[in-house]
Order: C-alpha cells, then sequence, then structure tokens
C-alpha cells in the first residue's frame, strides 16, 4: 500500500474506490474499517462483478464484467480527460508521457467501454466524476485485479489513474494493493524473488550486486531465475530436477494442480519443509518439521509495509525447527557458512542491506512496527509513500491497451468462473483446518449461481453440481443467489474437499508471471445426489 | 485545558470525558460497563466521581471535561457507593468462581483445569497444572483419599468424576512417552536452602524452592530418595520405577542431593548454617513407631510397622510364618496387613479396639484388605506377648466402648476376665508415627528444638517457622501421619514461606478466599443447573482382582487407556469459571472489599445455558447487563434486551441473540465483564498459575493485526488483542481471534521424514540434511546450480525469507527462488 490502513479507520480518506477487492472476507479487519468510515459519511465506489457487503452499500456499484478492468480504467481516464477532471498541477509537476497516456485511452470512449465492462455508460461518467473530484481518494485493489493475465496492465492502469488524478503522495489517497499472505510483503522485500535482490533491485544493478557480493563474500548468479509459476513446465521439460519448496503446498495451491502434480513426480529430488504433511510433502524425499509462528522470533511486513514482531510464544512439536535454523545447517552442510546465534541477528544483517530497512531494529519494534521505508534509526516510519517524489523521480504513465480474457465462454464451456476467499478460512485451510469450530461456520463451499442461470440449468437450491473446465472437474453444492452476476458461477477455493484449483487456468501475466485465477470458463452439470 | 484529578494539575484534550482524562493521566477509575466510549443502559455507577461545585456523584465515563474542573477519584463517600453498587450487582450474579473439586482439594489444585486439559488431549499440560502445587501427581493419583472426589457436583447427576484416575493417566502417559515437562525456573537466586529428608515434604520443599531460583540441597538418611512412599508405601500401590521417574521429574529443576546423610551425625542445624545456608527445612516425616507399651513388645518377631514395611520393600523381609497380626488400625496396618499376604502367611488378622467404622484408616484400604482375605479382631486389645516353641501367644482382652467422656468421645475398655490367646508367627505393630522418641539428636540448635506432646516439631502453622530463626519444619513431622497431599501441602507453603523470608519480600498476600457459588453444600445447590445432562456413569478403573493380585506385589489397578481418560474428562461438568482470570465483578468486588457471602449472590439459575454459537457459550446467570457485549460488536450482530426491571432497576428477563451479521470475530467474549460469555474452546479455568502473555503478529492474511498470546506452560491458551495498537487497534477477524489451533494440533511434523522403498519414514535431522546436501550438491555438479529451483514462503518470517534466498544465491548459486506473491 502507498497509504495506510489507519487512514480508513482515522478518517482520512474521503472515498474509497475498491476494484476486485472484498476485504469483508479477505481483509476483515480493513474492511471493517472501511465499513466504518463509510458510517461516518465516506463515498463508496465498489467496482465487483459479485454483489459483496460493501457493494451493497456503495453509492455507486458497477457490476464489471470479469476481466474487463483495464478497459474500464482506460475509459474511466478518457472520460476525466474529455471533461477536464485531471490534476493538471500534479500532472505537470510530478508525472511524464502523459500525451502517450492521452494517445492509448482515446481509443476507449464510453460508448464502447461500456460494451466491453457491461457498465452502463452514464454509471462510468458518474465513477469518473467522483473520483476525480477534489478530495482524498483511495483506490484499493485485491487479488481481485492480479490474478489475471492481464494483472500487471490493471496495476499499471490504476496508477495511472491516481496519478491522473493527483490522489497519490497525499494522506487518505493512494494506490493500495491489499496482500494476501501474513508476510508477502516481507518475502518480496527480502528478495525471495526470481528477478530482484533483497530490497528490489534487478539483477541488472552493478551497484546492488557489489553490495551483496561484499556482504556475503560469494559470487552471486546473474543469470535470470525462474518464477514459481513457470518452475513446472521446466521440471516437466528436465531443466530443473531438484525443488526446494519451503512452507508452500503448490499441489492444492497452484492452479492446473494436476499439472503440478505431475511434475513432482517427475523431479529427480524434492525437499519439503513445512508444519503439516501436505500433499506437496507427501511427493517428497525428504519432508523437514518446521516450527510455526508462535514457535520463534522474527519479523512480518504486512500489506502497509509495517515491519512487526513476532515472538516465541511456545515450544515447538517434537524435533520441529525454526526455518532459519534448518537453513543454517542446511548451508554449512553444501559449504557456505550461515552462522547466527538469532533472528534477531539476521535481522541486523537485513538492515544493514536494505535501505528501506535501515533505521529498524528490534528495540524500535518492541512496542508498535514501524513502516518502511525507515531510512535512519531516528526517522519514525512512512505511512505514506511518494508525497514529495516517486522512487524514480517522476511518476511515469505506462498506458496498456485492454486484452481480453484468456479463456472465454463459448458453446462448450458457456459460464464463467471466479473464486474468492472465504471469510473464516485461509487458503487450503491446512491451518483454518484444525480448528473444529471453523468446520461448524463454514463446512463446505458452494457454487453461487445466479438465478437466472439456475433457472437454465434446472438448478435447485443446494443441488450437487460437477463444474467443469478444460483442464478438471470439481463437485459441490450450489446456493442460487444473485451475488453471482449472470453467466458467472463463483465459488471460495479454501476447502480441502472441494480442490476448485482444478479448474483454474494456469496462463501466466507476461511480467509478474501471475496466473490467471480469477476466470476461465467452465461448464456445469446438475447431479442427481452427492457423488461417490 | 486544565483540570485537577485528586490535585493533580493535568493538560487535557478539550472534549472528552472525565474517564478518559484519567485514563490518558494513568489514573485508574474503576468502571464495569464502558468500552469503545458506551457504557449500559443502566450504568454501572463505578465512575462516579466528585466535581468540587457540583452536588452529589457525576459519572465519569460521560461527563465532559470543563476547564478548570476539579475532580476527586477517591474518597469515603466514593467508595461507600462504589461498594454499594457492586454488591447490587454481585446479588444476582449466579456462579462458581471455583468449582468445588477444585476448593475442596487440600492442595488448591486446579482440578478442574487439568481434567479440561485431559479432554482436550492435553496430557502434558495437565501434569505441568498439576505439579503448580503438587508435585507428586504419579504418587498422589495412586494413594489420594479424593477429598475432591466427594465434593463433585456431578454426585447430583450420577457419580463424581473420577478425578484421580485423570490424574495418575496423565501421570504415566508422559512417563510412558518419555515427555520431558520442562518445568520452568526462574532466575538464579544465590540463595542456599537446606532441606532435610527426601521424602514428598522434602521434595516438595526442594522442588518449589528450586523453581523459585534457589540452590538446594536435600539430605537424605537412607540410600535412595523417597522417604515413605519409597519404604511405606508397598508397590502394589505404587510401582518403584513410577516413583523413580516421578523422583528423577521432581529433580530436573536442579536440586543437589546427599545421600546417607544423618542428622545429628552427619550433619547438624548449626554445620548447615555455618556452611552458608540461607535457610533449613525439616522435612524428615514420622519415622519413629509409637511403641507398643506391653510386656513382650521387643520380642524379634514383634515388628514395628514402618521397620516391617522398609523391610518389605527393600526386599529384606525375612520369614513371617503361617500366621501373623497386625496391630492397629491405620493406614499403614492396612499396607502392613495386605504385605503379609502377600508374602504368603495364610491367616493375617488386624487387631484393634474399635469397631470397624472407627478405624482411621482410609475405608476403601479397609475394604480392600478384607478383599484380599485379611480378617478383623475388633474390638480387642493385645495385654501380653509371650514367645513360644510354636511362636508367639499374644494375650488379648475383649473391650467395650465406655461411657463418653468430656469431649463426647467412647474410649475403649477392657472388659474384665475376657482374655483368650492368639497364636501367630510374627506381629506387626502400627500405633502411629512420630517424629522422634522426644529427643531430636545433634548440637545446641536440636537440643532446643521445640517439640509439641506428641513428639512432632512445633512449627507455626501459618508460616512453617520453628522457635528458632531460619528453621523450618513441614509435612508428618509436625503433625505425625497424614496424607501424601496434605504433607504436600504444607511443603509447599513453607516453601513459599522460606522464599519470601530470604529474599526479604515481606508477607505472602495468601490465597483470596473469594468466590461465588452456587451451592456450598450439596443440598444449596438447585437441580435445575444440571437440566438436560444425561447420566453417564463414570469409567471404571482396571483392577486386577484380590485373588489375584494378592498373590504378588504388582499394581493393583492398572490405569485408565486414554480413551477412557477422554471420555471421563468429558464427563466433567466445569462448575468453575473459565473467565475467573478475565472477570472485571471478581476484580473490582475483591479491590473494594466486597465479600458476596456476606453481601448475597444469586441462588438460583434463571437461564438456560445457550451453547447454539458455534464459538461462544453463553450463561446469562452470569450477566450483569454491562451490555459490553452490545457496545463492542462491531457489527450490529448482538441483540441484547431485558423484559422488564426489577425495583432497582435490575433487567429481568435477560435476552442474547446473536444475528445473522455475526462474523464470529469474538470480540464481544473478550469484552465480556464477567463469565456470562465463554470462548467455547477455553475449558480450562486459569485460577491462579501463572500466565505469560506474548504479543504477535497474526500469521494469516496481509493485514497485520496485532495479536496476544496467552499461554500457560507450553500451552497457547487463547488470543486475544490489545486495543491500543497499530494497525489493527484491536479488531480481530475469526480466524485471528480462534484459528491458532494448528499451532499445536496432532498433526503437527515432529521428525524430519526420508523416503526409503518408496515411503516416508522418520529419521534424524543428521540424516536428512545430509541427503538434502548430498542430492543438492550432485544436482549442481551434473546439471549446473538452475537445476535446481526454491519456493520461499510467505507465511514464514523475514528472516526466513532472507536467509532461504541467501542459501539459493549462495550455497547453490541460482535465482530459481520465488514465492506466491504471484499466488
Amino acid at each position: 500500500m502507498t497509504n495506510s490502513i489507519a487512514d480508513a479507520k482515522d478518517g482520512k480518506t474521503d472515498l474509497f474506490l475498491m476494484i476486485g477487492s472484498n476485504p469483508d472476507t479477505s481483509h476483515p479487519t480493513i474492511g471493517l474499517r472501511i465499513h466504518q468510515a463509510v458510517d461516518r459519511g465516506a463515498k463508496l465506489i465498489v467496482v465487483d462483478p459479485r454483489r459483496t457487503r460493501l457493494a451493497e452499500r456503495a453509492d455507486l456499484w458497477l457490476r464489471i464484467k470479469p476481466g474487463t478492468d483495464v478497459a474500464f480504467l482506460n475509459g474511466l481516464m478518457q472520460i476525466i480527460i474529455e471533461e477536464k477532471l485531471w490534476d493538471q498541477q500534479f500532472v505537470a509537476e510530478r508525472t511524464e508521457d502523459f500525451d502517450y497516456l492521452c494517445s492509448v485511452i482515446k481509443r476507449y470512449p464510453p460508448p464502447l467501454v461500456a460494451e466491453i465492462t457491461g457498465i452502463p455508460e452514464e454509471q462510468l461518467y458518474q465513477c469518473a466524476r467522483m473520483y476525480a473530484a477534489q478530495g482524498r481518494h483511495a483506490i484499493y485493489h485485491g487479488m481481485g485485479i492480479t490474478h489475471y493475465v492481464t494483472g500487471t496492465d490493471r496495476v499499471k492502469s490504476i496508477a495511472n489513474l491516481a496519478m491522473l488524478c493527483g490522489k497519490v503522495g497525499v494522506e487518505g489517497g493512494g494506490c493500495n494493493p491489499l496482500r494476501g499472505q501474513n508476510n508477502v510483503q516481507g518475502a518480496c522485500d527480502m528478495g525471495a524473488l526470481f528477478n530482484s535482490l533483497p530490497g528490489y533491485g534487478g539483477l541488472n544493478s552493478d551497484e546492488m550486486f557489489k553490495r551483496y557480493e561484499d556482504a556475503w563474500k560469494v559470487t552471486l548468479p546473474r543469470r535470470p531465475g525462474k518464477p514459481a509459476t513457470e518452475v513446472w513446465d521446466n521440471v516437466l521439460k528436465g531443466e530443473i530436477r531438484g525443488l526446494y519448496i519451503f512452507g508452500e503446498d503448490p499441489a492444492v495451491a497452484d492452479p492446473n494442480i494436476a499439472h503440478v502434480q505431475k511434475a513432482l513426480e517427475k523431479a529427480d529430488f524434492v525437499v519439503v519443509q513445512d508444519i503439516f504433511l501436505t500433499d506437496t510433502a507427501k511427493a517428497a524425499d525428504v519432508v523437514l518439521p518446521a516450527a510455526c509462528y508462535a514457535e520463534k522470533d522474527g519479523t512480518f511486513a504486512c500489506t502497509e509495509r509495517r515491519v512487526q514482531r513476532v515472538r516465541k510464544a511456545v515450544e515447538p512439536p517434537g524435533e520441529a525447527r525454526p526455518d532459519w535454523q534448518i537453513f543454517c545447517e542446511l548451508s554449512r552442510k553444501m559449504g557456505y557458512e550461515m552462522k547466527y546465534n538469532s533472528a534477531q541477528e539476521i535481522f541486523e544483517e537485513i538492515c544493514s542491506l536494505l535501505p528501506q530497512y535501515k533505521g529498524i531494529t528490534y528495540a524500535r519494534l518492541d512496542k508498535e512496527g514501524l513502516q518502511w521505508p525507515v531510512p535512519d534509526e531516528n526517522h519514525p516510519g512512512t505511512p505514506t509513500l511518494h508525497t514529495k517524489t516517486f522512487t524514480r523521480g517522476k511518476g511515469l504513465f505506462v498506458p496498456e491497451d485492454y486484452l481480453p480474457p484468456v479463456e472465454l465462454p463459448c458453446e462448450e464451456y458457456p459460464l464463467s468462473f471466479t473464486t474468492g476467499r472465504d471469510l473464516a478460512r485461509y487458503n487450503f485451510s491446512s491451518m483454518t483446518g484444525k480448528t473444529p469450530e471453523i468446520d461448524l461456520i463454514s463446512p463446505e463451499c458452494f457454487a453461487e449461481v445466479n438465478p437466472v442461470d439456475a433457472e437454465r440449468l434446472g438448478l435447485k437450491e443446494k443441488d450437487w453440481v460437477r463444474l467443469t473446465s478444460r483442464r478438471g472437474s470439481v463437485a459441490m453444492r450450489a446456493t442460487i443467489t444473485d451475488k453471482s452476476q449472470e453467466g458467472t458461477i463463483f465459488a471460495t477455493y479454501n476447502h480441502l474437499a472441494t480442490l476448485v484449483n482444478l479448474l483454474t487456468l494456469d496462463a501466466l501475466d507476461r511480467l509478474s508471471r501471475s496466473p490467471e485465477y480469477k476466470l476461465c470458463a467452465i461448464k456445469v452439470e446438475v447431479l442427481p445426489g452427492r457423488p461417490s | 485545558m486544565k483540570i485537577t484529578i485528586n490535585g493533580n494539575t493535568i493538560i487535557a484534550e478539550p472534549g472528552i470525558t472525565i474517564l478518559e482524562a484519567a485514563r490518558r493521566s494513568e489514573i485508574q477509575i474503576p468502571t464495569l460497563c464502558h468500552v469503545d466510549g458506551k457504557n449500559s443502559e443502566i450504568p454501572c455507577e463505578l465512575c462516579c466521581v466528585e466535581v468540587a461545585g457540583r452536588e452529589g456523584l457525576v459519572r465519569s465515563c460521560d461527563t465532559p471535561i470543563t476547564e478548570g474542573m476539579e475532580i476527586t477519584t477517591e474518597s469515603k463517600a466514593l467508595l461507600d457507593h462504589r461498594k454499594k453498587r457492586l454488591a447490587r450487582l454481585a446479588e444476582t450474579h449466579f456462579g462458581d468462581c471455583k468449582a468445588p473439586c477444585n476448593i475442596t482439594c487440600p492442595g488448591q489444585i486446579n482440578v478442574q483445569g487439568y481434567i479440561a486439559h485431559v479432554a482436550k488431549g492435553e496430557y502434558e499440560e495437565a501434569v505441568r497444572l498439576v505439579m503448580e502445587r503438587n508435585p507428586f501427581p504419579f504418587s498422589v493419583g495412586r494413594v489420594c483419599p479424593r477429598f475432591c472426589e466427594t465434593r463433585c457436583r456431578r454426585i447430583l447427576v450420577d457419580e463424581p468424576v473420577s478425578i484421580n484416575h485423570l490424574k495418575r493417566f496423565v501421570g504415566d502417559w508422559c512417563m510412558t512417552n518419555k515427555i520431558d515437562l520442562k518445568i520452568p525456573t526462574e532466575p538464579r537466586t544465590g540463595k542456599r536452602i537446606a532441606v532435610i529428608g527426601g521424602g514428598p515434604a522434602g521434595l516438595t520443599g526442594a522442588f518449589y524452592l528450586a523453581r523459585k531460583g534457589h540452590d538446594v540441597t536435600v539430605f537424605e538418611a537412607a540410600p535412595k530418595l523417597g522417604g515413605m512412599l519409597r519404604y511405606g508405601i508397598p508397590e502394589y500401590k505404587v510401582p518403584k520405577d513410577v516413583l523413580d521417574y516421578e523422583i528423577n521429574t521432581i529433580l530436573q529443576v536442579g536440586i543437589s542431593v546427599r545421600l546417607g546423610q544423618n542428622w545429628g551425625k552427619n550433619f547438624t542445624l548449626q554445620s548447615l548454617r555455618d556452611q552458608g545456608y540461607d535457610a533449613t527445612l525439616i522435612a524428615i516425616g514420622a519415622p519413629v513407631d509409637q511403641p507398643l507399651e506391653i510386656p513382650g513388645a521387643n520380642l524379634p518377631s514383634v515388628i514395628p510397622a514402618s521397620k516391617f514395611l522398609r523391610a518389605v520393600n527393600t526386599e529384606q523381609i525375612g520369614i513371617c510364618g503361617r500366621r501373623a497380626a497386625v496391630i492397629g488400625g491405620n493406614n499403614i496396618a492396612m499396607e502392613a496387613a495386605r504385605s503379609l499376604i502377600r508374602l504368603g502367611v495364610a491367616d493375617v488378622t488386624i487387631i484393634h479396639p474399635r469397631p470397624k467404622t472407627e478405624m482411621s484408616a482410609n475405608q476403601r484400604s479397609i475394604r480392600q484388605a478384607a478383599g484380599e482375605g485379611v480378617q478383623f479382631l475388633l474390638m480387642a486389645s493385645p495385654v501380653n506377648i509371650t514367645q513360644t516353641a510354636q511362636g508367639l501367644d499374644m494375650e488379648l482382652m475383649r473391650m467395650k466402648l465406655g461411657e463418653p467422656d468430656d469431649k463426647g468421645l467412647r474410649q475403649p475398655e477392657a472388659i474384665p476376665g475376657s482374655s483368650n490367646i492368639l497364636q501367630v508367627d510374627t506381629i506387626v505393630t502400627s500405633l502411629g508415627q512420630m517424629s522422634c522418641d522426644g529427643t531430636i539428636y545433634g548440637g545446641e540448635l536440636e537440643a532446643t528444638l521445640e517439640l509439641t506432646p506428641a513428639n512432632n516439631i512445633k512449627a507455626n502453622p501459618r508460616t512453617s517457622l520453628t522457635n528458632h530463626a531460619g528453621i523450618y519444619a513441614a509435612g508428618d513431622v509436625t503433625s505425625g501421619t497424614r496424607s501424601v497431599i496434605q504433607t504436600v501441602v504444607a511443603a509447599r507453603r513453607a516453601a513459599e514461606n522460606i522464599h519470601l523470608q530470604v529474599m526479604g519480600s515481606g508477607k505472602d498476600a495468601g490465597e483470596g478466599r473469594f468466590n461465588f457459588s452456587r451451592g456450598r453444600t450439596f443440598d444449596d445447590v438447585d437441580l435445575r443447573n444440571f437440566e438436560g445432562i444425561k447420566v453417564k456413569l463414570r469409567e471404571k478403573m482396571p483392577t486386577r482382582s484380590p485373588e489375584i493380585c494378592s498373590q504378588d506385589f504388582d499394581e493393583i489397578k492398572t490405569g485408565f487407556s486414554e480413551k477412557m481418560a477422554r471420555r471421563e474428562a468429558q464427563r466433567c461438568l466445569s462448575c468453575g469459571c473459565t473467565a475467573f482470570d478475565r472477570c472485571d465483578l471478581k476484580r473490582l468486588s475483591i479491590d473494594h472489599g466486597i465479600d458476596p457471602n456476606k453481601t448475597g449472590m444469586g441462588t438460583k439459575p434463571l437461564y438456560a445455558k445457550d451453547l447454539r454459537h458455534p464459538l461462544i457459550a453463553v450463561d446469562l446467570n452470569k450477566c450483569i447487563y454491562c451490555q459490553r457485549c452490545l457496545n463492542s460488536c462491531k457489527y450490529d450482530a448482538l441483540e441484547l434486551s431485558a423484559e422488564s426491571y426489577d425495583e432497582q432497576g435490575r433487567p429481568l428477563g435477560i435476552k442474547l441473540v446473536f444475528n445473522d451479521k455475526c462474523v464470529n470475530c469474538g470480540a464481544c467474549v473478550d469484552n465480556c465483564s464477567t463469565g456470562a460469555l465463554n470462548k467455547k474452546d477455553c475449558l480450562v479455568p486459569i485460577v491462579n498459575e501463572e500466565v505469560r502473555q506474548v504479543r504477535s503478529t497474526c500469521p494469516y492474511c496481509g493485514a497485520g493485526c496485532q495479536i496476544l498470546l496467552k499461554v500457560k506452560g507450553n500451552t497457547l491458551m487463547e488470543v486475544s488483542s490489545e486495543p491500543d495498537l497499530a494497525p489493527n487497534y484491536g479488531a480481530l477477524c475469526v480466524k485471528g481471534r480462534f484459528g491458532h489451533k494448528f499451532v499445536q494440533h496432532r498433526d503437527r511434523l515432529t521428525r524430519p521424514l526420508i523416503r526409503r522403498a518408496g515411503q516416508l519414514v522418520p529419521t534424524t535431522w543428521e540424516e536428512a540434511l545430509n541427503e538434502v546436501a548430498k542430492r543438492f550438491f550432485d544436482l549442481k555438479a551434473q546439471y549446473g546450480p538452475d537445476s535446481i529451483a526454491g519456493f520461499s514462503c510467505a507465511r514464514a518470517t523475514n528472516e526466513e525469507n532472507y536467509l532461504m534466498q541467501k542459501f539459493m544465491r549462495t550455497a547453490i548459486g541460482t535465482n530459481n527462488i520465488d514465492h506466491c506473491a504471484r499466488l
């Protein structure tokens, strides 16, 4: 997030534009603050194909066709320019390539955009005027934006819109992606990325390479790495033969899991380091038992870039060890000495190397976390990014053209399928599934079918259905609700008994290599009862 | 804005309430109903203060400050008012603070707590909980007279919970599974304590003193530790391997032991002082037998019970013949008689001058002895023993009970001319034990040690201090023979007092007797409390039949299986309040000196427990209508109402409903001022045990909510949050507050696994890591470093992600490192 969660709580945001995010289930405590802000009078625009709780109470709910966000965002900008609503001073002083932006977005006149997105022209105008108006306006987005082949295009388009209207770099505004996992921000910060060293440096930065090579006393590889989503193809091709899988369960979590499972079987040697014997671990050659968050010290960085402490509260079970100790021991055996006596020592090394973390210490994190960048030990942290300048200096407009979703409904697979999170569950329930009460609250997942589609399918409430995509099929019960748009079926992906990723698409974004989780084409068959 | 509170000038933000201004200045004003700036429609009025120039008392929670306001938060009038308000609220509060079992236990052990741990499968934590107050769960679990079970409320439904068998089960489970209990100790104090005696009292004292960080040395005369548990109680009750394990567990907290050290011979109280011990605890028990004062009592085949049992327990007993008599009616007499049966003595007779019901032995032991074939010759007393060629002739007089004496006791009297002779081979005398024969040998300090008329050491019952400074005595040495649990309690209290004395930290606050109760006696308890509870009889302890078990010294009771223990634990009615440690009504009542026994409390249940919510149990009998649940709910999900109000303005016919807006976040439970709302899963009441609060970050989504983990021993008990911390300011979702059972779930991986012949099998860390290093090394050599790819973990810490990518880039030498950021 460029901004802070507290913006919503403290009444600093006058308008929320929510795109592809349902924080009521995915980020419940952030959802709560948005509801409270709306209670206090903040305006709310929700762009979502689904009728979520926020959509129900929005000042404006744009029921967009799934996968058409770039067209929508470009159309919005076109209206803003057409009506001269943009922040001319901000654009002049803080940005570059405005003309290029204009040249692209003019290809998106409102009638065309209305046709692509299914949003009436009038609502497009309303939305553009509301967002571009004076005030502290924040955009929030979630995986509903990024889990597409065109995910980066969408994120860039969001940034374009915010810069165009001068809504970045101010308290209460900004572009605020709500990040999925507790420490996905930190894992990126730490350079657990195929294309970046810790602290965000491309593999072509000599300065960064020197810094890390000096610190680590080793020559580092500069050949590009493979993103996680491309590993499986490379295993099947025989390019990658050994896998070290730390705390992930791609055998159920990745898109098109049948493909992943095949690759796991083919790999020469698979090591899994986890807290449970996951499906991935069952396919491993060696399984290393790890300590969980309550059994070790360390830090997480949350979606608002806040670095916070995790503290050891109980002993790990049996012989399980904190992951950092496992890495040290293994590295020593591989001939590269990594010696730390505590998580704190590792953190000190991190802070000595990452400019964003430079001023952070465990002592400073004792009571409350700090939002990076924290350039020195007296710096209070940064609740709002880009207040004076962008990281690269001026903000660059990078307009993108709209590309339709990869897999559109067709005669054989006539419906769209999209997924989301269940409030009471987390991912594939390897953790939440161990609390029996959560099974009571959320015993199963349902295919949410619009009443019109239900009638067409001859479907009754709680009927069993089989959903089939080109990759696989899965059975579950259906519920009839107008939360789903006509033509689109929604299901949560959190029940291990119902692996919806057998259906999802593993086509990847060309830059971020994110898969198109959020949309694929399916057909639906009503079953006479629970399949055996 | 300038105001004064209790004479101190304070600069406060205009517009805030007096309560908020005080809170920000860290001045405590009590309140029961205030939360998130709101209070109850029937305000608790505890927050009332006095404001200069205003008539009467002013509610601080909804009175804004004004310039120059002079506020008084403590005065006699305010105290009286608050007391009156608290007493009024208490009058309708109905429930048990502590369970009757807990209160009845001489050791004040958190019985309900350890039963709940058993019910949840947390056996290790159950043992640690018992050991907070009794370091002998294995032995006591076998020999305890079970005071607790006599008060178990389940008696009003069917049968009491088999509490003691559960205690034994968890101990045995830990022994079988070789659990290292990792009992924590406090930092070293540098103080040295000597403990004389290595029996239950001495070891208990040593255990609690060592946990407090003192250097403790136990001086034991015998070659092994255990005292009466080893040398007095036979194997069929407490097997020696169990006792060895138990003692070993106790010693693991760090206790020095010196065996074969005889008090008065190898050391004296003065020599201990001279060696620099800061205090000495005398815990030698009652090793001296009361003598049988009749002719022939000193014949070689007339053996005092403690000597006899010591010989039995060390397998040094000689031949006892065919017939034996045991003189005495106490517990030791029963063990002597039952041991004689096991030694193959055909006729064993217990001789006692009173009827069976007036024997001091536990009736259960008497029944077991009879079951094994021990005979009883009652209303008889020996007067003379003579050695004959065949054995011993014991002359007995028939007895009758005389007229009641001053105290109303009827003493046995010999019936003149009723003498007859019993021919036996061996006589064991068990007339009671005492600490010494009237003299304690050693030096000056020993000689001047004050004794009781019964030849026990006199010690202050509260402090355990003898008449000498720094010298304490506890257990049977001060009281004569008692049950193990009573001895343990005495020694633990002595340890607490020794700790306070050597640390110079003043008096022990003692344990509060504050308690709401649903009825002190069974007659007081309303049977409507148990409506809907189905009859479920207790699990039967698997026991070897008397005919079989009386032929050897193996243990009679073989113990519950895990399933039996779980079933039995689930019979517990959980009488005590699971909000014990967080109840504000209790805390404020104690602070204000309210005793609900005097001021009144609810006497009958008006509401059935409501268990419909998936996570929250509702008991409106405890509700004081503070409405904090309602006012803390951010989702409008709670409907709380009253049908009418009594003449005091208190609500009648309270209704609490969770509507369909409820997102199960649990904020209402954490804000409840009593135990009216409880997390269903939090079954273990935290009574007096130490609990750690560990701040951490929620492991689920990217919101980064700050959480507070409540930890007892090694068990994560509960998760809550603090209202003042960014980014969530106290808010949590259902996962954040309730979704942490995975941490201590049985499915957790506990050992490295390696694939052998197609199967994943447990292995050592060394082998597992060697395999990984070798295989990666080989792949790297054969196909280059880019043939290996790593997935890092967005759930793990920064430190670990940093090391993972560092490992891949350095030790492996590839940029094939990524994580699920894009997934």
